[in-house]
C-alpha cells in the first residue's frame, strides 16, 4: 500500500498571516489550534493518508529559544490531538521529531545523553498524544538520528519509528553519511520504516531511496521539497510545480517508496498531484539482501561475507604487552592511539580493533574517549574489544555507526549483559566459542557452543546476518591438533551456520621458534578454509603478502594481478643496505652531508675525523662553516629553501653536539652572545626558533628569551651577559612599536650590544627609524649580518 | 548551530610544501607527508559560527551591538551581501607546544614541516566549517563567497574582538591578546558574505595583489 504523507505546514501559516517572525510556531497548537487543524484538512482533502504534527521544532532543546521548555509536553500532546482532529479516524498521525540544532560531541558540543533526554521527553509526549508513528526528520547527522532512534524505541515502544535523514546533492548528509550506511546502521537498531526528505527535489532523491531499497528491509519513506530554493525579492522560493513534482512520484515508488509526501515548498496541490500520480500503483518489488555482514561507520560500510575478499582486522589498538601505549592512555594521551588507527587504516586494514585493557584506569571512560577520537579521524569501522559491559555500552553509544562487539561467549555473563546491547545499538556480534565449563577441544565442540551464543542471541532479537564466528586458536606446541582443530571448525561454520569467521591467528605459534614462519603459513591454510576476516597486525609483511598469494590462488585475485602488481611494487631488501662510512677524505664527506642536510651519519663521521687527528678546529671552519657557508650561498640564490637550510643546521648540531662530548674543552667556538626574544605582546615563536638554531649552529652563544618578552627583561640579560647582538623578533603591525621601546631602553641602559631586527612586517625603513643597527629578511642574511656586526663591535672594542 | 568541530582526516601535503616555502624544491616528500599525519594526530580541530543579517550599504553587521566593518576592499566584498558568516576555527594550543618541543630537540626541519602542516589544518578545518555552513544556507537560496580574515587587505586586526564575539570562539577557547593576536596561535577568525543564488555577483579571491604582507614568501611575483 501506498502512504501519502502532507506537505509543508509553515509556508502556509506564514501565507495566511498565523506565524509571525519571532513566534514560536509550535506554540500555535496550542494558541491557534483550528488554524493548525485547518492547515491539516487541506491536506485530508488533497489525499495525504498521513498527517504530521506541527512538532518539527518540540523538543525541549528547540523551545528553549522561546523559552518554552515547560511546554513540551503540552505542545506535543496538542500537536496530535489536533493532527487527529483533522483527520477524523480516517487515517494515521506522525509525530514529527526535527533536528535539535547543535551537533553531538565531538562534532558539536553537547552530550548524547542529553539530547537523548531531549527527544525522550519529546516522543513520550507524542506517544501519549496518540501518536500512530513517531517521525524523526530533516537530520543532518547520523549520532543525532541515533540518538533520536533510541529515545523513541524507549519512550513509545511499539510504536513504529520513522527515520528520515537529509542528503545534500552529494549525496551524503552534512557530516558524510551516505544513505547505504544510514539504512544498515538503523536498520540495525531497530527503525521501522527509513527515508529521506528535505534539502533536495525528487530528482536528487531518488537514486537515494533506491540505494536505501537495496541496503534493508524496512519500508522506506521519502518527503522532497519542490526543487531547488530562490532567493527572490528576500523570500525563498521553492520553484517546482506540482504538477512537476507528480511525474516524479511513481519514479520514487518505483525506486522503492512506500511512504511519499512534500518537504519545504510542497502545498496541498503538490500532495493532490503525487496523490494522483500513484493513485492504483502496486507496491514495488524488492530484491532479498545478500547475506553478509555489514560495519559501518558515519560514512563507510565495510562489508563481510563468505563470498567477498578477505577482510582484515586491525589488532594494533591493544596496550597489551606495550608499555609506551599503555602509559599514553593512562595518562589521558590517545595521540598514539589515533596514530595507530590512521597507520593501520593505510596499511590495509578494514576494520580496527579498540582495546583499551590498561590496568588501573576507568576503562569506561577511556573506551569513550578512544572510540570518539578514533571515529574522528579515520572512517573504518570499529570493533569494540572489552570485557566490561559498561566500557562496551559506552563505546557504543558514542560510535556514529555499527560497531563490532568483540566478543560474546557462551558464558552466563556475557550472554546476560552483551546481547542486549548489542540489540539496543545494533551492532555486530563477534562469537567466541568459549564457556563456563572452558575450552573446547574440537571444532565440533567450537560448534555447540556458537549455537549456544546464537540461540542466545536470536532470543535476544539480533538476526542472521549480525554474527561474525571466531575460531578460538590454541597453541600448537601444546596440542598438536590445535591448527587441525581450527581448520575443522572453519569447515563446520561455513556448511552450518555460513556466516562470516574470523580468528585472532597469532596464538599459534606461541612458544616456537621463527613464529612468523608458523604464523603466516597456518594463515594460508587458514584462507583455504574459508577465513574470511583475520584479526591481525596490518604492518606484517610476510602475512600480508601471504594473503595476496592466497588470494591469487584461491580465485579471489583473478589471474593474480593484484598480487603482481603489488609485489612488483615492493622493494628489495638487498638494495637498503646501509653503506658503510669509508670516505676518501672525511672532511669533504663531512661537509657534504651538512650541504645536503644528511644528520643520520655525521656523529660518526666527526669521530672519525677526530680520530684521523684533525682538530675540532679544522671539522668547524674547514668542513662545518664552509658548509654553512655554501648552504647561505644557495638560498640566497633561491636554489633551496628554508626547510633544506634547517636540515643543513640539524647535521651542523649533531656534528657539533659529537664534538662537544668527545672534546668539552674545544667545543666553544664562541662567535659572540647573541640574546634574542620575540617582543612583548607576540606570541610567534617560528621565525625566531628559526634564526636562534642558524645562529647556534654557526657558532654563537645564544640566550633565547622566547616569545612575548618584555623590554626589561631583553636589556636586563643584554647588559649582564656583554651581548654582542641583541635580536628582536615581531610579526605584527601592533607588536612593532615594541622594537623601538626595546631599542631606546637598550641605548639608555648604556648597552653596546648591535641589535638586529626582523619579522613579517619589519621592513629596512622601519629599522632604520627604529634605531636598529641591521635589518634581517630572513635567517640566513641573519647569520651573516651577525657575523659581520660581531666583528665590527669586536674591533671597536679592541680600539 | 554554533558549534562544529570538522574531523580533520588529512591534512593536504602540496599546501603544506607552499606553507612551509618550498614551492617546487626538490625535498623529501615522506618528511612533508610525515608531518601532515602528525598533524592529524595532535591537532584539535574546532570550529563555531554564527548568521546575521548585513546591511551592505552601511557596512553593518546586525548584531547587537552593531558590528561596523572598515576597510574599503572588505567592504567591496561584501557589497552584494544580504546576510553575513562570521566564524572562528582553531586546531588548539597542544600543537604549538608539539610544534616548539620538536624545534627545540633539535628537528628544525621537522619542526618547520609541521608549522607548515597545522596552518594547513587551520586552512582545512575553515574549509570544512564553510561546507558545513553551506547546507544551512543554501536552502534559504544564498550563495557564499569567499572568507575574508582581519589582517587581509586594509581591514584592521583591532576587530578581532567583535569577530570572536559574534562567532562564539569563547566557546572553542579561542581568545585574543593585548595586540590582538589569536590564542591559540594557530586559529583563525573570518566573515562569510552570503549573496542571493540569483546575483551574478562573483568577488576575486583575495589574493596576494590585496595583502600587505610584502616580505611573504609565499607572495606569487606579478610577472
Amino acid at each position: 500500500m501506498i502512504n501519502i504523507f502532507d506537505g509543508a505546514m509553515g509556508t502556509i501559516l506564514q501565507a495566511d498571516g498565523i506565524l509571525k517572525p519571532g513566534v514560536c510556531p509550535e506554540l500555535l497548537n496550542i494558541q491557534s489550534a483550528q488554524a493548525i487543524i485547518n492547515v491539516h484538512k487541506q491536506y485530508i482533502s488533497a489525499g495525504a493518508t498521513i498527517i504530521e504534527t506541527n512538532t518539527f521544532g518540540g523538543s525541549s532543546l528547540k523551545l528553549a529559544q522561546y523559552g518554552l521548555t515547560d511546554k513540551v509536553r503540552a505542545i506535543n500532546i496538542a500537536g496530535v490531538k489536533n493532527a487527529k482532529a483533522a483527520m477524523q479516524h480516517n487515517g494515521k498521525v506522525a509525530g514529527s521529531m526535527g533536528p535539535i540544532g547543535r551537533f553531538i560531541e565531538p562534532l558539536g558540543d553537547i552530550s548524547f545523553d542529553t539530547v537523548y533526554k531531549a527527544y525522550f521527553e519529546q516522543a513520550s509526549a507524542l506517544a501519549e498524544g496518540g501518536a500512530d508513528y513517531i517521525l524523526i526528520e530533516t537530520c543532518i547527522d547520523l549520532q543525532e538520528m541515533r540518538a533520536a532512534l533510541l529515545a523513541a524505541k524507549d519512550a513509545a515502544p511499539g510504536i513504529p519509528v520513522i527515520c528520515q535523514m537529509s542528503y545534500s546533492e552529494d549525496a551524503r548528509t552534512v557530516t558524510g553519511t551516505d544513505p547505504q550506511t544510514a539504512a544498515i546502521t538503523l536498520e540495525a537498531m531497530g527503525a521501522d520504516i527509513i527515508g529521506a526528505n528535505c534539502s533536495t527535489g525528487p530528482e536528487e532523491l531518488l537514486p537515494i531511496v533506491k540505494i536505501l531499497a537495496q541496503n534493508c528491509k524496512c519500508p522506506i519513506s521519502v518527503q522532497p521539497n519542490a526543487g531547488m530554493p530562490h532567493l527572490i525579492n528576500g523570500k525563498t522560493i521553492f520553484p517546482m510545480h506540482p504538477a512537476d513534482m507528480g511525474k516524479w512520484a511513481p519514479k520514487l515508488i518505483e525506486a522503492g517508496a512506500t511512504f511519499i509526501g512534500g518537504c519545504c515548498g510542497t502545498t496541498p496541490a503538490h500532495i493532490a498531484a503525487i496523490k494522483e500520480a500513484v493513485s492504483g500503483l502496486a507496491d514495488p518489488v524488492r530484491s532479498p539482501l545478500p547475506h553478509r555482514l555489514a560495519l559501518t561507520s558515519r560514512t563507510k560500510t565495510i562489508f563481510i561475507g563468505t563470498d567477498l575478499p578477505t577482510r582484515l582486522i586491525g589488532e594494533r589498538i591493544n596496550p597489551t604487552g606495550r608499555k609506551k601505549l599503555a602509559a599514553e592512555i593512562k595518562a589521558g594521551s590517545f595521540i598514539s592511539v589515533k596514530k595507530e588507527a590512521v597507520e593501520q587504516t593505510n596499511a590495509g586494514a578494514d576494520i580496527l580493533d579498540v582495546n583499551m585493557g590498561v590496568g588501573g584506569i576507568d576503562q569506561t571512560a577511556a573506551m569513550e574517549k578512544a572510540i570518539k577520537e578514533i571515529a574522528q579521524i579515520v572512517s573504518t569501522p570499529l570493533s569494540i574489544d572489552t570485557s566490561d559491559p559498561k566500557a562496551l555500552e559506552a563505546g557504543l553509544k558514542v560510535y556514529p555507526g555499527r560497531a563490532l562487539i568483540n566478543s560474546v561467549s557462551a558464558e552466563p555473563d556475557r550472554l546476560k549483559y552483551f546481547l542486549p546491547l548489542a540489540k539496543r545499538y545494533g551492532a555486530a556480534v563477534l562469537c567466541l566459542p568459549l564457556s563456563d565449563k572452558g575450552l573446547p577441544k574440537t571444532g565440533s565442540e567450537r560448534v555447540a557452543i556458537i549455537e549456544k551464543i546464537i540461540a542466545a542471541a536470536k532470543q535476544a532479537g539480533l538476526q542472521d546476518n549480525d554474527f561474525i564466528l571466531d575460531c578460538l586458536v590454541m597453541t600448537v606446541a601444546a596440542d598438536k591438533t590445535a591448527a587441525l582443530e581450527v581448520l575443522q571448525a572453519l569447515s563446520l561454520y561455513h556448511s552450518k551456520f555460513g556466516y562470516p569467521s574470523t580468528m585472532g591467528l597469532s596464538n599459534i605459534s606461541f612458544g616456537l621458534p621463527d613464529r612468523p614462519l608458523i604464523n603466516s603459513t597456518f594463515f594460508a591454510m587458514c584462507l583455504a578454509y574459508g577465513l574470511n576476516a583475520p584479526i591481525m597486525n596490518p604492518y606484517d609483511s610476510l602475512m600480508k603478502n601471504t594473503l595476496l598469494a592466497a588470494s591469487a590462488l584461491n580465485g579471489n585475485d583473478p589471474h593474480g594481478q593484484h598480487y603482481s602488481l603489488t609485489i612488483a611494487k615492493q622493494p628489495h631488501s638487498e638494495t637498503a643496505a646501509a653503506a658503510e662510512v669509508t670516505p676518501r677524505n672525511i672532511i669533504e664527506a663531512i661537509k657534504h652531508s651538512i650541504i645536503v642536510g644528511e644528520k643520520e651519519n655525521i656523529a660518526q663521521m666527526v669521530e672519525h675525523a677526530l680520530k684521523e687527528g684533525h682538530t675540532s678546529n679544522e671539522i668547524t671552519e674547514n668542513a662545518l662553516t664552509t658548509a654553512m657557508n655554501a648552504v647561505g650561498k644557495d638560498f640566497g640564490a633561491k636554489k633551496i629553501f628554508l626547510p633544506q637550510v634547517m636540515l643543513s643546521a640539524e647535521a651542523m648540531r649533531e656534528a657539533f653536539l659529537k664534538i662537544k662530548e668527545i672534546l668539552p674543552s674545544q667545543a666553544s667556538a664562541n662567535k659572540g652572545t647573541v640574546v634574542i626574544a620575540t617582543v612583548k605582546g607576540d606570541i610567534h615563536d617560528l621565525g625566531k626558533n628559526i634564526v636562534s638554531a642558524l645562529l647556534e649552529n654557526n657558532g654563537f652563544k645564544l640566550i633565547d628569551l622566547g616569545k612575548d618578552v618584555d623590554s626589561e627583561k631583553i636589556v636586563r640579560t643584554a647588559i649582564e651577559n656583554d651581548a654582542d647582538i641583541v635580536g628582536l623578533c615581531s610579526l605584527m603591525t601592533t607588536t612593532m612599536t615594541q622594537i623601538d621601546k626595546v631599542i631606546a631602553s637598550l641605548k639608555k641602559a648604556g648597552s653596546t650590544a648591535q641589535v638586529i631586527v626582523g619579522g613579517a612586517v619589519l621592513t629596512q625603513e622601519y629599522a632604520d627609524s627604529a634605531g636598529a643597527d641591521a635589518y634581517a629578511e630572513d635567517g640566513v642574511i641573519a647569520v651573516e649580518i651577525a657575523k659581520k656586526l660581531t666583528a665590527k663591535r669586536k674591533g671597536s672594542q679592541a680600539l | 548551530m554554533p558549534i562544529y568541530n570538522a574531523p580533520l582526516k588529512n591534512v593536504d601535503p602540496k599546501e603544506t610544501r607552499r606553507y612551509a616555502g618550498l614551492a617546487n624544491a626538490d625535498f623529501n616528500e615522506q618528511a612533508i607527508v610525515d608531518a601532515c599525519n602528525e598533524m592529524t594526530y595532535i591537532a584539535e580541530p574546532r570550529g563555531s559560527w554564527e548568521i546575521y543579517d548585513y546591511d551592505n550599504e552601511q557596512g553593518i553587521v546586525l548584531a547587537s551591538p552593531l558590528f561596523k566593518i572598515q576597510g574599503s576592499k572588505i567592504l567591496k566584498h561584501l557589497s552584494h551581501s544580504k546576510k553575513v558568516v562570521l566564524l572562528a576555527v582553531t586546531i588548539g594550543g597542544n600543537v604549538e607546544n608539539f610544534i616548539a618541543k620538536t624545534f627545540h630537540n633539535g628537528n628544525y626541519s621537522q619542526g618547520m614541516l609541521l608549522d607548515a602542516a597545522a596552518t594547513t589544518a587551520v586552512e582545512q578545518t575553515a574549509d570544512s566549517l564553510e561546507k558545513n555552513i553551506d547546507a544551512f544556507t543554501r536552502p534559504l537560496g544564498y550563495k557564499r563567497i569567499w572568507r575574508f580574515s582581519p589582517g587581509y587587505g586594509d581591514w584592521d586586526i583591532n576587530c578581532q574582538p567583535q569577530m570572536l564575539r559574534l562567532s562564539n570562539a569563547a566557546m572553542i577557547g579561542i581568545h585574543h591578546t593585548d595586540s590582538m593576536m589569536l590564542d591559540p596561535r594557530k586559529s583563525v577568525t573570518a566573515i562569510i558574505g552570503l549573496v542571493p543564488e540569483m546575483d551574478p555577483f562573483s568577488p576575486q579571491k583575495p589574493s596576494c595583489a590585496t595583502c600587505q604582507q610584502k616580505n611573504c614568501h609565499s607572495r606569487v611575483k606579478k610577472k
